[in-house]
């Protein structure tokens, strides 16, 4: 008897234990919690709502429908310039982005003397922040005096207008982006690199590979979910950019419409025109397109795999 | 921190917050029970005035621009003054006979007063003395009855636009402090045709009329073609202002706000002349640029935000503004007073400014400026750029700012 009210006692104490573990572990999630239903799963619902109503802050919000999508789709068309310029600005970024990075994680892999101090100056663009470093480039872009027309002068190469001409102020904000989203990549692309086994590039050495050829046959299709993360991310953050544009060409997105991209768009939608209701929509429409690209992304990757996995086999 | 203190937001360089100041110092010797605590503006004013009265916070006390308090009274942000002019209509009357009635209508939107004017803030032209004098040039006019017509400003900033033996400009005949935009808006009025009629609340702008786009034509050409002002290139490493300021350009367009920058800059001799007219312009008209002040409509001490408001656009603040230089004041009796005349006693032409309120011609006043402002800034910049001629606004500009209009 006493044997059975013993054991009994102790599942009970078990229970109260795990019940109170499970209580406590909640109590420490709850703060996080409010804090992402607060600060996310609130603004993300009610920019929902916003987007079907016209709100300029002062007036009362007044139902709309979907006439902000209509409005967006149909009869706006800076929507189609900003779609345009996103695109090229996305694609101008990504594909430098990823390929230099490659690059640059492939030699930063190598196991030379001092390359730490390679690693830490590589890395140092991340530790500033992207409004300092428009600035900075700024003056790098300046067609009279800036740093870049001054060395093309050197080559015999006139005075080129960064980012007075719209012909080439998209390609000055893309060489910066990719300036800074450089470091980035390369830190998880390097990372990557390094839980390749050993063992694959002394096989292929022995196979009498060469270093380009061990890097293109081994390296890039063992640090593929890395490569397809970068660039997921990367075409996020591009779709999302917004303080680079507005230190370099100025809050229009200019000169006229050349990096005016959506970021510029809903910042000037939202806050210019105090069309709430309208930047919401477009907020949407932008996560829309995001979801879309990601998805194909990531099932295209998936089929990769498993057509690799396939051939393997 | 003062709870009970009456809000006060503006948007002002560190000289004119010194002017700000004065006038709330007065402000307090008469009023000592009425505590006023200033807000600086960030960069964009009319953001920063959003955002405090969405939030709930609007300042009791607003400063109030021409072009852009429309919006916020539309939106029911700004407190119909007349509420406030019809208690106390001794002021009124006084108000009344001494505004300069251009001025005093800018803020009259819809039937209601939402605000009352503080300062002229109109362009002219800034010249230097010495430059003009080295080069034998006749200074330009300082009555806005003289006529200079665009061909005559053409030939002077040409005699004044110096070459080095590379052919880089080491002096500038002619600089614009403005918004290029706007001041090219400015020549196109001063051939004669208006930005629009009415002025206010209206339906079309006049970027269809050859006469007004001839005059922005003029404007674009004088850095493209005639090569007197320099281009968006030649100010990224050094601003118009600086170049005007360090006697490397002979005439600088800007109004007074700039004149405290000019009056102290290092042996600068400077005066100050009226704007050319195009050929199809009568008279110089200079742009009814101003700024009052307004009341949020949300105040809890609305009395003492009007006490504050009369004291500053009333005879005793405007002596105040007039007396320290740092605004062109517009009650008859503060623009005409000694005061005025002796803080600019440096300058030969203060007929410039004492008449200036009286020869400005108004913009356009709509609850849409900050659309159309966007719109203008995309479309004639390749026109100030030299890509397109100013006749190609006609379709693109004016179809898209008049749509923008008949939405609103």
């Amino acid at each position: 008897m006493t044997t059975i009210d013993e054991s009994a006692s102790t599942v009970t104490r078990r229970r109260r234990f795990s019940t109170r573990r499970a209580r406590a572990g909640r109590m420490f999630v709850a703060p996080n919690l409010a804090s992402v239903a607060v600060f996310m799963l609130f603004p993300l619902g009610f920019s929902l709502y916003m987007s079907w109503q016209n709100w300029d802050l002062f007036r009362p919000a007044k139902f709309v429908g979907l006439a902000n999508y209509h409005n967006l789709f149909a009869e706006d068309p800076l929507f189609v310039i900003a779609l345009r310029n996103t695109v090229v600005y996305t694609v101008g970024t990504v594909v430098p982005t990823v390929l230099i990075s490659l690059a640059v994680a492939g030699v930063l892999n190598r196991k030379v003397k001092g390359i730490s101090i390679f690693r830490t100056i590589i890395f140092l663009p991340l530790a500033v922040s992207s409004v300092v470093m428009a600035v900075v480039w700024q003056f790098v872009f300046n067609t009279n005096n800036g740093l870049l027309n001054i060395m093309l002068g050197w080559i015999g190469i006139g005075p080129v207008p960064w980012l007075v001409d719209p012909k080439w102020a998209m390609l000055s904000l893309c060489t910066v982006s990719v300036w800074r989203s450089v470091p980035f990549a390369t830190v998880i692309l390097l990372a990557a690199m390094q839980g390749v086994p050993d063992n694959l590039y002394e096989a292929a050495r022995l196979d009498g590979a060469g270093e380009l050829r061990q890097f293109v046959s081994i390296t890039v299709p063992l640090i593929r979910a890395a490569v397809s993360f970068v660039v997921v991310i990367s075409i996020i953050h591009a779709f999302q950019a917004f303080d680079l544009v507005y230190v370099l060409t100025g809050h229009n997105g200019g000169p006229e419409t050349a990096t005016y991209v959506f970021g510029i768009m809903l910042f000037q939608h939202a806050f210019g025109f105090l069309e709430f209701g309208y930047a919401s929509a477009l907020a949407w429409v932008i996560f829309a397109i995001l979801l879309v690209l990601t998805a194909l992304q990531l099932r295209l990757g998936r089929r990769r795999a498993a057509q690799e996995e396939r051939s393997w086999a | 921190m003062q709870d009970d203190a009456l809000t006060f937001f503006f948007a002002a360089n560190p000289e004119e917050a010194d002017a700000r100041q004065r006038v709330v110092d007065a402000f307090a010797r008469r009023h000592p029970d009425i505590k006023v605590r200033m807000l600086l503006s960030g960069s964009d004013p009319l953001q920063h005035m959003s955002i405090y009265c969405a939030g709930g916070k609007c300042p009791d006390v607003l400063m109030a621009w021409d072009l852009t308090y429309a919006g916020l009274a539309d939106r029911g942000v700004l407190l119909d003054l007349n509420t406030m002019l019809a208690q106390d209509k001794a002021f009124a009357a006084q108000l009344k006979a001494e505004s300069i009635s251009p001025l005093y209508q800018t803020f009259t939107f819809d039937g209601g007063q939402y605000a009352l004017p503080e300062q002229w803030s109109g362009n002219f032209l800034f010249y230097n003395k010495k430059l003009f004098a080295d080069a034998g040039v006749r200074p330009p006019p300082g009555r806005w009855e003289q006529r200079w017509s665009f061909y005559e400003f053409l030939d002077t900033a040409q005699a004044l636009t110096k070459r080095g033996r590379s052919g880089r400009v080491s002096q500038w005949g002619y600089v614009d402090s403005w918004v290029a935009s706007y001041a090219a808006g400015l020549f196109g009025m001063n051939n004669g045709v208006p930005w629009c009629t009415p002025r206010m609340n209206p339906t079309h702008l006049n970027f269809d009329n050859q006469t007004f786009l001839e005059g922005i034509q003029f404007y674009a050409d004088l850095a493209h073609k005639h090569r007197v002002a320099p281009t968006s290139s030649d100010t990224q490493s050094m601003s118009t202002m600086d170049l005007f300021t360090s006697g490397r350009a002979a005439m600088a367009l800007g109004g007074h706000w700039r004149y405290q920058t000019v009056d102290r800059a290092n042996g600068l001799d400077f005066d100050i002349a009226v704007l050319p007219t195009g050929p199809k312009g009568r008279t110089a008209r200079s742009n009814i640029g101003t700024t009052g002040l307004a009341i949020a409509a949300s105040s809890r001490r609305k009395q003492q935000a009007w006490e504050f408001v009369k004291f500053a656009t009333g005879p005793v603040g405007q002596a105040v503004i007039a007396e320290s230089g740092l605004f062109v004041p517009v009650l008859r009796s503060a623009i005409t007073s000694t005061g005025f005349a002796a803080a600019h006693a440096r300058i030969d032409n203060l007929p410039v400014l004492t008449g200036g309120p009286a020869h400005s011609q108004g913009m356009p006043i709509t609850p849409e400026w900050i659309k159309i402002a966007a719109l203008m800034d995309r479309n004639i910049g390749p026109v100030l750029r030299g890509a397109r001629p100013a006749t190609s606004l006609a379709n693109g500009l004016s179809r898209a700012v008049d749509e923008v209009l008949r939405n609103s």
